[in-house]
């Protein structure tokens, strides 16, 4: 019988197990497993383990979350930094757009006011050197403009058309040295020329000492060049200085136009036979 | 008796991680790695320390997760388990990772089996049958493939445990 039980004590002290675990099942089962110390004392050991693994699981449960909520905002982010660029490029067209409009419906308010023919022309390019003040125009013969024409916009007097091709024009610009247009000063109606100037930027020549030319003065065109309108804004005085010697003033002007600030101008025949 | 120590040791762990660790697991259900380590003790470690210790982690399944009127369900289940793959051992070579999954995948499914027998007889509840069938084949399938990961992990923490004994002696 010892033999038995030694040779089998495997098995045997499994099928006890079986046994036991099926009393306590049995007992459990009907409700009178109550203070049963093994599982007491497993529960002693258990719960400080639980309560350990549970905090490393629920950090690592956060960890987790919060990856996936950084990883979802970073999309959100860039979803939202490429609509942020894609407003923003249309918003720059939009206001380009209405800048543009309002430039070109100013310029067609002023068409109405210049002698019939005036032709709308944008500039193209500027002078290569800066010796130079001209720019050109992307109209040219075969849209009427012609050499001589005035070309102005509605804040005042731009320049003159020198040179003509085809579909181009160059353009001499009022800061030029060699350019000259017949003012006068809007307040005491004096009379002078205004040109460019290598160092002194855009003068005002040829007036007298005796005339009474203030700082900020207006200068308007006098038409009697035959080239431009009579009445356009050229400039503002900004600088007198009476010489001791010489018949006339020296004047510093600020011209009425920053020539590199506009984009549209209109050419006209100062004699009204500007055609397009 | 310190391997059995030991066995009931990792048995702890492994509840541990089933009862918290493995319900991160986007699959669904939680591998019965008590499982695993009994059929290991009924494979390598035929002992009368061993059977005890499949009846404490079965145990320790019930305290933690059993509902209280069927404490012992899961004591009786490994021990059920360790006796099936005691006699199965003696007919099998299980050396090779593919048959120690075969050995678990069948020890899963018996344990299932009679569970489910278990549970109807003690405590008729109604509709359990109803997906029971895939939720056994699969608790089983993910049992016996990770049977010999962790197999190769208790047999790594015995080695280590007999030089670190070879070491103090």
């Amino acid at each position: 019988m010892l033999a038995f039980v030694r040779k089998n004590q495997v098995p045997l002290s499994s099928c006890l197990c079986l046994l036991l675990s099926l009393y306590i099942l049995t007992a459990a089962a009907r409700g009178q497993l109550k203070n049963e110390p093994l599982g007491a004392l497993l529960m002693l050991i258990m719960r400080p383990l639980q309560v350990a693994s549970e905090s490393a699981v629920s950090w690592v449960k956060n960890f987790r979350d919060n990856y996936d909520t950084l990883a979802g905002f970073k999309l959100e982010n860039e979803r939202l930094r490429k609509r942020i660029q894609n407003l923003e490029v249309e918003r720059q067209r939009l206001l380009e757009a209405e800048a543009t409009n309002r430039q070109l419906k100013a310029l067609l308010d002023f068409r109405t006011q210049l002698p019939a023919g005036a032709i709308t022309a944008s500039i193209i390019a500027n002078s290569a050197n800066s010796w130079f003040q001209s720019c050109m125009l992307d109209k040219g013969s075969t849209d009427g403009v012609r050499k001589g024409m005035a070309v102005v916009t509605p804040l005042g007097v731009v320049g003159q058309v020198v040179g003509v091709t085809a579909n181009a024009a160059k353009v001499l610009l009022l800061t030029d040295p060699n350019s000259g247009i017949d003012v006068l000063v809007q307040r005491t109606r004096s009379r002078g020329i205004v040109s460019g100037s290598l160092d002194s930027g855009t003068i005002l020549k040829y007036v007298k000492r005796s005339e009474d030319v203030q700082e900020g003065d207006r200068l308007i065109t006098s038409g009697i060049d035959g080239v431009f309108p009579k009445g356009m804004m050229v400039g503002t005085v900004i600088k007198v200085r009476k010489q001791h010697i010489g018949l006339f003033q020296f004047i510093e002007v600020l011209p009425a136009v920053q020539t590199s600030r506009i984009e549209n101008v209109l050419v006209v025949a100062g004699d009204g036979s500007g055609k397009r | 008796m310190r391997l059995c120590l030991l066995f009931f040791l990792v048995g702890i762990v492994l509840i541990l991680l089933q009862t918290t660790l493995l319900h991160l697991l986007p699959i669904g259900i939680i591998p019965d790695l008590t499982l695993v380590l009994c059929v290991y003790l009924g494979l390598y470690h035929p002992t009368v320390g061993a059977a005890l210790g499949s009846f404490l982690i079965g145990y320790s399944v019930d305290v933690v997760s059993s509902p209280s009127r069927m404490v012992g369900l899961n004591a009786f289940l490994m021990s059920l388990v360790f006796l099936f793959v005691y006699f199965s051992s003696r007919s099998i070579w299980a050396q090779n990772p593919l048959v120690s999954s075969i050995v678990v995948l069948f020890a899963a499914l018996i344990k299932s089996a009679a569970l489910v027998l278990i549970s109807a007889f003690f405590v008729s509840l109604e509709g359990f049958w109803i997906g029971a069938t895939w939720y056994i084949i699969q608790e089983a399938l993910a049992a016996a493939v990770l049977a010999p990961v962790v197999f190769g992990l208790l047999r790594a923490g015995e080695s280590f445990a007999a030089r670190f004994r070879a070491a103090g002696q």
